[in-house]
């Protein structure tokens, strides 16, 4: 089943303006926006975010917990992946073939799905280099950062869901549209990528109470650490409010920083994510500070040592 | 901490709003609501995860969109202005730790009694 991964997350949410100033703060660009619609929040290769009010008669129905995820738009390679999926959950459910050409549906818990041939534009874009002993990674004269270098999200990375079953939510994910487990947090729940896509996990599954399901969080890769570090601590200017990070997470390697968000959900950088392919083996770790992270750290405001107060009077 | 210093006067609290202040010696700020003359005082912890969570998603952003709960903006729970409770979401049943508060004459806000130091 040839799924790349989410081109789309679609919210409705009880304070547009609000998202509207974390969204674009966050980097992503907006699109259509009105502050009584909407509108569409797009990272440099044209996935990202629809944001409604709770109450837009075209969104699909709203899950019973209150959380503000209404639809995941999941991009697929050409026609014929998307014919693969038809025929495939058409087996056993309704599948809609609506007009734009998607289809829509629902998983086996009750999250709203869509599928549609991506329309992800492809990045020329290079990743951060770094240099190290023996092995520079820029040219000589080519600086590393500066303060006003670009950091804005470049794709769509993951989005990870508070699910009641977590075996319903594999036997759907894997079982039916063919993605890989990468890894496991015991206790927690699956890393999933789909097959067109190598990145560690595009989905991730936390066992929670009913009353919990919804999203856990959303991110978007970022160029490389300088630009999450780059990105957050403007974020932290402005007075947004951190909830994890800046750190650097095991599975998968990927640096993180999440920050809360008027969507009902964290939203995170991340950057660096580790790759695999079908010769990987799954690991396994219980889930805990110590699975969570290489290492965690803390932003403070900017402070220079100089040398010392210098003489009084 | 000196309980004798306001941390906030009703004047510079618009009502129906939150804001969020910094107490000398407490890990957490102490979230402050304030509803007609009445105002109610958090800890901004979110109940969610041992130790407790920050739950603002910008500086003094306590309340959900419809400005009807305290929100705890890391996964929209939900909690009861004037008891605490969560109604929906991550915490459901459990309750924020609550700051009693004491108004003046002159409309000052403080802290009904000096804060013991935080642990963590």
């Amino acid at each position: 089943m040839q799924i790349i991964g989410p081109d789309l997350l679609v919210f409705g949410v009880d304070d547009v303006p609000a998202c509207h100033d974390f969204l674009t703060a966050y980097g992503l660009e907006p699109q259509g926006y009105s502050p009584e619609k909407g509108g569409l929040y797009l990272a440099l290769d044209g996935t990202g975010l629809e944001i409604r009010r709770r109450d837009d008669p075209s969104l699909p129905p709203a899950l019973k917990t209150g959380s503000m995820l209404r639809l995941q738009v999941l991009g697929v390679v050409d026609q014929a992946a998307l014919e693969a999926v038809a025929a495939e959950l058409g087996r056993d459910r309704l599948v809609l073939h609506l007009a734009d050409g998607s289809l829509r549906t629902q998983d086996d818990q009750g999250f709203e799905l869509a599928f549609r041939v991506t329309t992800r534009t492809p990045l020329e874009l290079e990743a951060e280099k770094i240099n190290a002993p023996y092995h520079p990674g820029r040219p000589v004269n080519v600086v590393g950062v500066t303060q006003d270098m670009p950091a804005k999200p470049r794709t769509l990375s993951h989005i990870v869901l508070f699910t009641p079953d977590i075996d319903v939510a594999v036997g759907f994910y894997r079982d039916r549209l063919g993605f890989r487990i990468t890894d496991t947090l015991t206790g927690a729940g699956p890393f999933l990528r789909p097959q067109a896509n190598a990145d560690h996990h595009t989905h991730f599954f936390i066992r929670t109470p009913e009353y919990m399901q919804g999203i856990e969080h959303l991110a978007c890769h970022m160029g490389g650490p300088t630009e999450l570090m780059l990105a957050g601590s403007r974020m932290m200017e402005n007075g947004f409010e951190s909830f994890w990070g800046p750190g650097r997470h095991k599975f998968g390697s990927n640096w993180f920083w999440y920050f809360k968000s008027p969507l009902g959900c964290n939203v995170e950088f991340d950057a660096d994510m580790d790759t695999h392919d079908d010769d990987w083996a799954p690991r396994e770790a219980p889930m805990g500070p110590e699975a969570s992270q290489a290492f965690l750290m803390q932003w403070r405001k900017k402070w220079a040592p100089g040398g010392g107060p210098g003489p009084k009077g | 901490m000196v309980t004798g210093v306001p941390l906030t006067t009703l004047a510079d609290l618009p009502d129906g709003d939150s804001r969020g202040f910094e107490v000398e010696g407490w890990r957490a700020k102490v979230i402050i609501v304030r509803k007609g003359a009445r105002v109610f005082g958090w800890r901004d912890l979110c109940p969610h995860y041992a130790g407790g969570t920050s739950m603002a998603w910008r500086r003094d952003a306590y309340l959900n969109g419809a400005r009807t709960h305290l929100a705890c903006h890391a996964h929209g729970a939900w909690f009861d202005i004037e008891t605490g409770v969560c109604v929906q979401g991550a915490c459901l049943g459990k309750r924020l730790t609550r700051v009693p508060l004491r108004i003046d004459e002159e409309g000052g806000v403080h802290l009904d009694r000096a804060p013991r130091e935080d642990k963590a």
